[in-house]
């Protein structure tokens, strides 16, 4: 939908000429996030540097039905940060401020464009840390983390996003500047924040964020196991978990994708191994060392081929450095994959690699795994060449059916990385039309006109304008007269 | 058309059964809310029958007040209409518990007593200690956002309820959240339903996140000369390495409650983990009291279920829960000791606090109406400073009649709330009037 001349000089009133792109060449930048299967450039991008900015942006382009999609780093995997229907992208790469520090209530108060881990740099010298630690940390914006709410590698033991989000100032659809939440541990009423967190810029767009900062742990110990079984390595997980172990992070690798790294950096995995375990432990001195020992002999009893401990920081990065490049050493297997994200019960991780090695077999294709071992969260790599159309295909079935295989095991269809255009037509596996039903109205309250990232997080609904409608129960005959 | 109340009840009895429909006078008392006697108290056996009976009170206007245990009637605005009592304390079945991967699916009415003992033998637990924990329904402390102690480690049930089951005012059975610890799929509905103390629907069925009983848990009590003096030692230890499981401030009368020995104040600061790291860090602890010149003493196993019985309301007694900020620990305990003595210089107070988190649980007896809305005010004007809150968790009808039990909430987020409510329970069945703003 192209904008009105006026339409735009608003626009340009409002962020000033260098702070609105409107140029074809200028918006292609912004037609996709990591996602670039999902291509949709914006009418206009405005980056604004301050919150009333975003405001009077917002109430414009409320008056004008235009739709506006906020975007962080377009670091996102879900299809989010793009513009199906064209509109306003609100960008808030300007808006990278620490507005405040306050350690003794441990929090920090940031502009929504910041770094993730420009927080933690700047944090760090006096011992604390911003525990959400996404993949992207070096490039997303919290902003953005808040939005999809992100998890990362060491989430098992720290939690995800929402878990150190206080407060935030968002200005909602509807046109307000509001304040959920804030540095107090409690508020009365509901907890719009926690609802808001996640809400991937349907509810409105974030300008401030308040977030906990944790003290630096006293020691760390990271510890690689490989297994010539992904069993044993799975039992091994759950062994762990069973003796009461929380690890910062517990992550595995399973055999192609172990190959596929040891051809490419030589990150030195035995040869021989299906899949290898890399376990990091935190916290007080004596409690790592008493768990992490405890924790490499339970590798031992389940047949490990190898169990390294990493003795300095140097030898902790290069056990990290093969996970950490993983998604880049797949290339050697194929031009490109699809990236999955959904999450099955933790017991039933045995389970559902047998069910991906028969669905790649059934597909034709082949699939890498990388995952948060600890919480079930599942990264399977669906390897194509997209210069294959009918490979293409088969991806895609696959990872369909992959999909319904996790929920089926009574798990969701996303862990960490969000909706988006994505998985939006996969959450009626998931959820139930009154589900789905509450989550639409829950939404308008927020954004009555749905002008907010139309077309993400929730699937279309067939009945037009009321969402689904769910059945109501009977009310027994005869109770009136 | 007008709705025969013998119908009503009629209508109940097909739903739940005969012998889960009360309306004798015995009940009925028995079930007053703040003064307002309800026609019929119903007790549904299922989820089902839950559902019926919420749309069928719907479709007859009926005011609907959900209740566990019962422990919390005195938090909120006094109901505008009572007809029903919704007593889910039936619906306690275990649906699923999946030891390996630290989650368990539980109907709504079961109690954490009993939750806890089914999970102790994996040597799992839930980890929340609200006063009078063991007999509260897991529902009611997810309807009232309950906690205590153990907060400082393990934060509320907004960190621990993965997935819930409600029913809509329309008697709608909705499903939000998932079964697994991690999932981002859709908009974090439980959230939503931890403290909305069941306006937005009644709770059915959670799932919960569990944790690892700790191998061992031991605790030191830090014996001070002021408030002043523990917000120090607080400071001192959120600073270390140290990961201490429950932080807590009493003051004076507290102490003399928990301990033979008298002090102004004193920090508890229990340590859990591996038995090496919790007696190293108990060795760091006394380092650290000492060093401040502090006396510091271990304390028995029992403490803090003898914290429990403490900080419990004796009869008379109004519970405020303050919330301010960790760093203004010591400003807080005398903003709130200058308001009672100021307002109610004849009062009891009692207070404890976690320390680590600014927020407070304080204990006023022995100050008339007036007075105790006062102290309730002059408290607010204080935190109104850090944006904090004050709240009567506890309180006589008058008292909550006389001052807002709940406090202010922002313009902008009261219209979001407001437009929430609207949108659920337009006709205000659940809990009419009692959540914040008359909502």
């Amino acid at each position: 939908m192209p904008l009105s001349g006026s339409f735009l000089q608003e626009l340009e009133r409002i962020v000033g000429a260098d702070g609105l792109v409107r140029t074809p060449e200028g918006r292609l930048v912004y037609e996709c996030d990591m996602h670039t299967f999902y291509k949709g450039a914006p009418d206009a991008v405005a980056l604004p540097k301050r919150a009333e900015e975003i405001l009077e942006i917002v109430n414009l382009c409320r008056r004008e039905r235009v739709p506006i999609v906020p975007r962080g780093s377009g670091t996102g995997l879900i299809g989010g940060a793009m513009a199906p229907v064209g509109g306003v992208m609100i960008g808030t790469n300007r808006m990278d401020a620490i507005l405040e520090i306050d350690l003794p209530n441990r929090c920090a108060t940031v502009q929504p464009g910041l770094i993730n881990l420009s927080l933690t740099r700047a944090v760090a010298s006096r011992g604390y840390f911003f525990a959400p630690d996404p993949s992207s940390q070096m490039v997303s914006s919290i902003g953005g983390n808040v939005a999809t709410n992100a998890g990362g590698p060491h989430c098992l033991k720290y939690g995800i996003t929402t878990n150190h989000v206080l407060g935030i100032e968002l200005v909602t659809g509807s046109g307000e500047l509001v304040r959920l939440g804030g540095k107090a541990a409690e508020r009365p009423g509901y907890d719009l924040l926690g609802t808001a967190v996640g809400s991937e810029g349907t509810f409105g767009i974030v300008t401030a964020v308040t977030v906990r900062l944790l003290h630096t742990a006293e020691a760390v110990k990271t510890i690689l196991a490989s297994f010539t079984a992904i069993e044993d390595a799975s039992e091994a997980v759950s062994a762990i978990i069973a003796a009461g172990i929380v690890p910062a992070a517990l992550e595995m690798l399973d055999e192609l994708m172990i190959r596929a790294i040891n051809e490419g950096t030589g990150a030195g995995y035995p040869k021989d191994a299906a899949a290898v375990l890399l376990i990091e432990l935190d916290g007080p001195a004596a409690e790592v060392e008493a768990q992490g020992d405890r924790a490499a002999r339970i590798c031992w009893e389940r047949g490990a081929l190898e169990v390294r401990v990493a003795a300095d920081v140097a030898e902790r990065a290069l056990l990290w450095k093969g996970r950490k490049e993983a998604a880049g050493a797949v290339g050697r297997l194929a031009p490109t994959y699809l990236l999955q994200d959904a999450v099955v019960p933790r017991s039933k991780l045995p389970a559902i690699m047998r069910e991906l090695i028969a669905i790649g077999a059934r597909h034709r294709v082949q699939i890498a795994n990388v995952f948060h071992a600890g919480d079930g969260n599942l990264h399977p790599l669906i390897l194509y060449d997209d210069r294959d159309p009918d490979e293409l295909e088969r991806a895609k079935a696959a990872n369909e059916e992959l999909l319904r295989a996790c929920i089926e095991m009574g798990g969701t269809v996303t862990g960490e990385h969000g909706v988006g255009l994505d998985k939006a037509k996969n959450l009626p596996l998931q959820y139930a039309e009154a589900d789905l039903n509450f989550m639409y109205r829950l939404r308008r309250a927020f954004d009555p006109d749905a002008i907010m990232n139309p077309g993400k997080l929730l699937p279309s609904h067939p009945a037009c304008g009321e969402g689904f409608r769910p059945a109501r129960p009977r009310v027994p005959d005869g109770a009136w007269i | 058309m007008p709705v025969a109340a013998r119908s009503i009840g009629a209508a109940f009895v097909t739903i739940a059964g005969r012998d889960r429909v009360r309306d004798d006078a015995g009940s009925l008392t028995a079930a007053t809310v703040d003064g307002l006697r309800p026609r019929w108290v119903v007790r549904p056996a299922s989820i089902d029958e839950l559902s019926r009976a919420l749309a069928l009170a719907h479709d007859g206007g009926l005011a609907v007040i959900p209740r566990g245990a019962g422990s919390a009637l005195e938090l909120g605005n006094p109901p505008s209409r009572v007809d029903v009592v919704l007593d889910v304390s039936g619906l306690d079945q275990v649906i699923e518990y999946n030891s390996d991967d630290l989650t368990i699916t539980v109907q709504a009415g079961i109690s954490a007593g009993t939750l806890g003992a089914l999970l102790a033998p994996h040597r799992q637990w839930l980890p929340l200690d609200p006063p009078g924990v063991a007999a509260r329904t897991v529902g009611g402390i997810t309807a009232t956002n309950a906690s205590g102690p153990l907060r400082a480690r393990y934060g509320t049930l907004r960190d621990l309820l993965l997935g819930v089951r409600f029913v809509q005012a329309d008697g709608v059975v909705t499903w939000g959240g998932s079964k697994v610890v991690k999932s981002v799929s859709g908009y974090d509905v439980p959230k939503l339903m931890v403290g909305a103390l069941g306006t937005l629907g009644v709770l059915a069925e959670l799932t919960l996140r569990l944790h690892p009983l700790p191998d061992t848990e031991r605790a030191w009590l830090v014996l001070l000369g002021s408030a002043q003096a523990g917000q120090a030692l607080v400071e001192r230890l959120v600073d270390s390495p140290l990961q201490p499981s429950r932080v807590e401030l009493f003051d004076a009368s507290a102490l003399r409650l928990l301990l033979a020995e008298p002090a102004s104040a004193g920090v508890a600061v229990s340590i859990a983990s591996v038995a090496e790291a919790v007696r190293e860090q108990g060795e760091r602890l006394s380092a650290m009291a000492k060093a401040s010149g502090a006396r510091i003493v271990p304390l028995p196993d029992e403490f803090w279920s003898k914290v429990e019985s403490a900080m419990a309301p004796p009869p008379g007694f109004t519970v405020l829960h303050v919330a301010s900020l960790a760093g203004r620990l010591a400003d807080t305990v005398s903003a709130i000791e200058d308001a009672v003595r100021a307002a109610a210089p004849r009062a009891e107070v009692r207070l404890s606090g976690g320390a680590s988190l600014g927020t407070f649980r304080v204990l006023v007896g022995g100050a008339s109406v007036s007075e105790m809305a006062a102290v309730t005010t002059r408290v607010r004007a204080w935190v109104a400073e850090v944006e904090g809150s004050v709240v009567v968790a506890r309180g006589s009808v008058e008292l909550r009649r006389a001052v807002d039990p709940w406090g202010p909430v922002e313009p902008g987020p009261f219209a979001l709330m407001r437009a929430l409510r609207d949108e659920f329970d337009p006709g205000r069945v659940l809990n009419p009037g009692r959540y914040v703003g008359g909502l």
